[in-house]
């Protein structure tokens, strides 16, 4: 009796359980639906989308097939490697962009008199918009600017630079605005991961009489690694595509295609030249390009869990 | 994780603590010079924005004199008061749905696994990597088709599809840190699965919901790329576009844009700096596990 008793207990719980557990389930599909329904027709529709005509002629209205020879030729366009080559240069600003908000990041650490105040105001070009930052930047490059009245007053009269209306150093101007809107959100992170060093392990190195920047190599940076690869990362991401602002209004890609980056040539040859099957093209070059980023990034992450 | 999820990275965890005193030595004094060195180079913006919008077009020119000229006429070149109030309704719209959305979405993921939940959320979150001008052309088209871009909502509802991967991915792991009996208590309390959200999820989110807000926010207030494709009636351009179409016109007034760009710069800079913990929380989510 006592065991057909716990059968039949057993019983109605299983069919409890399910039920909830249904319940719950499609709780689940509801809640999550919109959120997917949004990045599916948003972004990976588009993706389908920009495949096929990434291999048709398109002005945005009618589209015609040609084939995926639209690739190997768009390859043969010298717009297309000048615009990833100066994506491949914008990359050597990536260190400068890492190095100097790290040494600014240890400079605050030094817990100087009036730290708290500096930080807020390392951080605060951080809220400004790209837009309104290369405005700045033209203002500082500009043939009558900050640059050039720097470089009179150190005593150079005879030099006065145009950085950014000439085509060997226009990248070299954009490259030194990214660096500069970079320097707060990686100081930031800089910051926060040092805030998570426990000092007892600065205060035992220094005890065992490693100096400053024995401390800063083989305590500091270890513990900063995950914090140095987050800001990696955020920094290449952004180089290939958050560069739209500054380009646009401090060069609009120019002179000639000097500034012209991946992300800008898509907006350049769909919405100024009217080819829209050869902008999705590149815009899924540039697709390409950040997956594998994101390939490496989930390979760095798992490397340490 | 524990309880509660809440990555508790010592954010400027010190604040309150009082600074050790500490001797003034040569190599502080020096330590002192550099950081306002630093100062000086990250205050340069609003330097540039200040001192030149107090200039008149010719006192800019020639180099001399202050006047407020600029600032007087200025909304007879830039409409900022509209276009402020533009980018605040275009922020306002995509962050709400980016919160619902990703609060739902991360709750559902978290806590109400369902069949290839983990695979649905994996590819939710790994939209996060792709860029806008990815799948640019297709979107414009797609949505001019709808015929969206003729108000506000074609540039909310990219902005909300853009924002909805990181904001689902916040909230998730957020909310995997709230125990299982919290939720089930609920269910047999008779709240249903929406009533769990609205009483017992929404008051302990508020900071994952302060997180995503100022992020958001400052993505959306500092964007000109959806701005400027997706909304193509003039009079309601958010403010960075209306400086940027300002900055490209062929007459136009230095002083006059700094000016605007001053007054753009504002909402955010203020956002930022009374919500910058949130901030760094919302940068560091990934990593502070």
């Amino acid at each position: 009796m006592t065991v057909s008793g716990e059968v039949g207990l057993q019983h109605v719980s299983w069919w409890g359980r399910r039920t909830l557990a249904q319940r719950r389930q499609l709780a689940g599909v509801c809640f999550a639906a919109p959120a997917v329904a949004l990045v599916v027709a948003l972004i990976a529709i588009p993706i389908g989308q920009a495949v096929y005509y990434s291999m048709t002629n398109w002005d945005g209205i009618t589209a015609t097939w040609i084939g995926p020879s639209t690739w190997s030729q768009a390859f043969h366009n010298p717009t297309l490697w000048q615009a990833l080559e100066n994506n491949a240069k914008l990359l050597i600003a990536v260190p400068f962009a890492l190095g100097i908000p790290l040494a600014i990041a240890v400079l605050l650490h030094q817990r100087v008199a009036g730290w708290r105040i500096f930080r807020s105001i390392y951080f605060l070009p951080t809220a400004i918009s790209w837009v309104v930052l290369g405005l700045v930047a033209e203002q500082f490059f500009a043939y009558g600017g900050t640059l050039n009245s720097i470089i009179h007053h150190l005593g150079l009269s005879s030099v006065t630079t145009n950085l950014l209306g000439q085509e060997s150093t226009a990248l070299l101007a954009l490259g030194i605005t990214f660096v500069f809107t970079m320097i707060g959100t990686n100081t930031m992170l800089f910051l926060t991961g040092m805030a998570t060093l426990d000092p007892s392990l600065e205060e035992a190195a220094r005890v065992d009489g490693a100096g400053r920047w024995r401390i800063f190599v083989s305590v500091m940076l270890p513990h900063l690694k995950r914090f140095i690869q987050l800001a990696f990362v955020l920094t290449v991401v952004s180089a290939f595509s958050a560069l739209f602002s500054l380009i646009f209004v401090m060069t609009g890609g120019g002179p000639g295609y000097a500034t012209t980056t991946l992300e800008f040539l898509v907006y350049q040859t769909g919405f100024q030249q009217g080819q829209f099957g050869t902008a999705a093209l590149y815009g899924l070059i540039l697709f390409i390009i950040m997956a594998l980023v994101g390939i490496v990034q989930l390979r760095l992450i798992g490397s340490n869990e | 994780m524990t309880a509660l999820a809440e990555p508790e990275v010592p954010v400027f965890a010190d604040d309150d603590a009082p600074s050790p005193k500490r001797r003034v030595t040569p190599f502080r004094v020096v330590l002192f010079a550099l950081m306002v060195g630093v100062a000086i180079v990250m205050l340069y913006p609003f330097w540039v924005m200040v001192t030149v919008s107090i200039k008149s077009e010719q006192q800019y020119l020639s180099g001399h004199g202050f006047s407020l000229d600029s600032w007087k006429t200025l909304t007879q070149v830039l409409p900022v008061g509209q276009q402020v109030l533009n980018s605040t309704v275009i922020c306002a719209m995509s962050i709400l749905v980016i919160l619902i959305v990703g609060m739902s979405a991360g709750f559902a993921f978290a806590k109400l696994r369902f069949k290839m939940s983990n695979l649905v959320f994996l590819a939710v979150v790994s939209a996060m990597m792709i860029p806008l001008q990815a799948i640019l052309m297709p979107e414009f088209v797609n949505v001019t088709k709808v015929g969206l871009t003729n108000g506000y909502f074609g540039a909310v509802l990219v902005y909300a599809a853009l924002g909805t991967p990181f904001s689902t991915f916040l909230f998730a792991t957020y909310f995997r840190g709230v125990p299982d009996e919290l939720i089930e208590a609920g269910i047999v309390d008779g709240l249903g699965y929406f009533g769990v959200v609205r009483r017992l999820i929404l008051p302990i989110a508020v900071p994952a919901i302060a997180t995503v807000t100022v992020l958001q926010f400052i993505q959306i207030w500092d964007d000109l790329l959806v701005g400027l494709l997706f909304i193509q009636d003039q009079s309601l351009r958010p403010i960075t576009v209306g400086l940027a179409a300002l900055a490209s016109g062929r007459t136009t007034s230095i002083p006059q844009l700094m000016a605007g760009s001053l007054i753009s710069a504002i909402p955010a800079m203020v956002v930022y700096l009374g919500f910058q913990r949130y901030l760094v929380r919302g940068l560091t989510m990934g990593i502070s596990k």
